[in-house]
């Protein structure tokens, strides 16, 4: 069974060095944050607060400058081609390759990962199947509306039954109806699958919609808070909305989410 | 109707209606010139009538319309994988590209001319010479133009396939390939026309087959007529190799809106 280990981020620091000034720019100070196996993550933070420098860095994208993201004993950025099929990403836009059809878009990581051709055709099918566009199957990206592409995006991430699922603000552009709709299938294929999933956001409501566990990031991905929904009874009551809110606005953790939850009050 | 079908036709109608029309006219305008030529004082080998001219097109030899063909893929070939491989190496490496962008550069601004009287300096094989000045014509502009190719594919796309872990060779030929073809085509479309050109010259020093060979011989013949014929086998063949480049970016280049 896939995902048995959690995601273990240990006094993580990342420092970017301005090419045209040379001044340091601290993306991410020092985070700790531990995430367990098939847990639903939302990590919500203002524009800047070193979200998507997080999320680089669990790709493996990016080397940190101190500290560690260990998943297995293994980190993703030493360890690059080990979590090859076990990370997907969805990203902000839905960056297909313009010139491939649906099913070649969403067969590429498996493509790359070299599987039987029948079997990539096989998988890419079902995928694009379960998420409604069996009829769009040889359409190019240009015929595909922005949440029809967003679909073949999602495919593209699960077609290699990832272990963990990393999303970056992957629903922010699309209209209220799209995102909302989009994000409740790519949740219920996370849990069908048993990944892990990170959402990163921007956006309370998307946070709040999301995960069963909310981490808030300060600036330079200061941890102000990191809630278990569950003890909350719900992720949409008022005070965990509000102290969120309070805490995003105010830069530092509100009292609120200190005090012991009211489970359904 | 599909864009390959749409594009097809554009070329199919587009040709005769706008550009036979303005043939016609030209056409006309030479033969009047030519009939009153005796008239306005211009000896008459220097306008030949459009009869004259057809006269000439019969005595065309092919094998030197071939010669020149094949001087001129050859040539584009070398200097396409030669392009390719030297940008590649300065895509990979900035240290190359800050060593060798400047020679280039240099090496663009040489005029022809310049080439063809080093190229008569330095070798004595005449197709060597031909192919060289050729290669060092064409080869600069491929390098540049598929460099920037390469340069232009948005950052987003090469994040999102490196999150896959591809190798360098999948990355190449999976992503960068693909995303530098409609530039590599327009590299070759220009090249084909510079080539053309350049050939052309080259044969015209030292060669004594091809097209540009047949010109200088026409040339100290005073046929105009026979001129004007090598120069419409040129322009015809410019216009066919254009034509199948075009064909080739439509099959190639189908899934652009």
């Amino acid at each position: 069974m896939r995902g048995p280990s959690p995601i273990e981020v240990r006094q993580l620091r990342k420092v970017y060095r301005q090419t045209a000034s040379g001044q340091e720019v601290v993306a991410i100070a020092r985070l700790d944050l531990t995430i367990e196996p098939r847990e639903v993550v939302a990590i919500v933070g203002q524009t800047g607060c070193g979200k998507s420098t997080f999320f680089d860095l669990m790709i493996g994208l990016e080397q940190p400058t101190a500290g560690s993201i260990v998943i297995g004993g293994k980190t993703p950025y030493g360890d690059f081609d080990h979590f090859r099929g076990q990370i997907a990403t969805v990203f902000q836009q839905d960056r297909l390759l313009p010139w491939r059809s649906s099913i070649d878009n969403v067969r590429l990581p498996i493509e790359l990962m070299g599987l039987p051709e029948d079997v990539q055709r096989k998988r890419s099918l079902s995928w694009l199947e379960r998420l409604g566009l069996k009829a769009f199957i040889d359409a190019y990206p240009h015929e595909l509306s922005g949440g029809m592409r967003q679909r073949v995006a999602i495919a593209r991430a699960f077609v290699v039954e990832p272990e963990i699922l990393l999303a970056d603000e992957a629903f922010g552009h699309l209209d209220e109806v799209t995102a909302a709709e989009l994000r409740e299938t790519f949740l219920a294929l996370a849990r069908e699958c048993g990944s892990t999933a990170i959402l990163i956001t921007h956006q309370l409501e998307e946070a709040i919609g999301v995960g069963n566990r909310i981490v808030v990031f300060g600036k330079s991905a200061e941890l102000l808070a990191d809630i278990r929904v569950a003890e909350w009874g719900k992720a949409e009551h008022p005070v965990l909305r509000e102290a969120i809110q309070a805490t995003l606005q105010n830069n530092r953790p509100d009292r609120r989410l200190a005090r012991e939850p009211i489970v359904g009050a | 109707m599909s864009l390959e079908e749409r594009r097809e036709s554009i070329l199919i109608t587009a040709f005769p209606r706008q550009a036979l029309v303005s043939i016609a006219i030209l056409a006309a305008a030479w033969e009047t010139l030519s009939h009153l030529a005796p008239l306005l004082g211009i000896p008459p080998f220097a306008v030949p009538s459009l009869v004259r001219i057809a006269q000439s097109l019969t005595t065309i030899t092919w094998i030197d319309v071939v010669v020149t063909l094949a001087r001129v893929i050859a040539a584009l070939v070398i200097s396409f994988a030669l392009g390719l491989a030297l940008a590649m190496g300065m895509y990979r490496s900035e240290r190359l590209e800050h060593h060798l962008r400047p020679l280039i550069r240099l090496l663009m601004a040489v005029p022809v001319i310049s080439w063809i009287l080093f190229a008569v300096l330095w070798f004595r094989g005449v197709e060597f010479r031909i192919v060289f000045v050729l290669v060092v014509v064409c080869a600069p502009v491929f390098l540049v133009d598929t460099l920037d190719a390469m340069r232009s594919v948005p950052r987003e796309l090469r994040r999102m396939f490196q999150s896959f872990r591809p190798t360098p060779v999948q990355f190449f030929f999976k992503l960068m390939l693909p995303a530098i073809v409609p530039g590599i085509i327009t590299s070759w479309k220009i090249n084909l026309s510079l080539a053309i050109r350049v050939v052309t010259i080259a044969e015209l020093v030292g060669a004594v087959t091809g097209i540009g060979h047949r010109l200088a011989v026409s040339q100290e013949l005073f046929s105009v007529a026979d001129v004007f014929a090598w120069t419409l086998v040129l322009v015809t063949l410019l216009f066919v190799l254009e034509a199948l480049v075009v064909r080739i970016e439509t099959r190639v280049l189908r899934w652009r809106a």
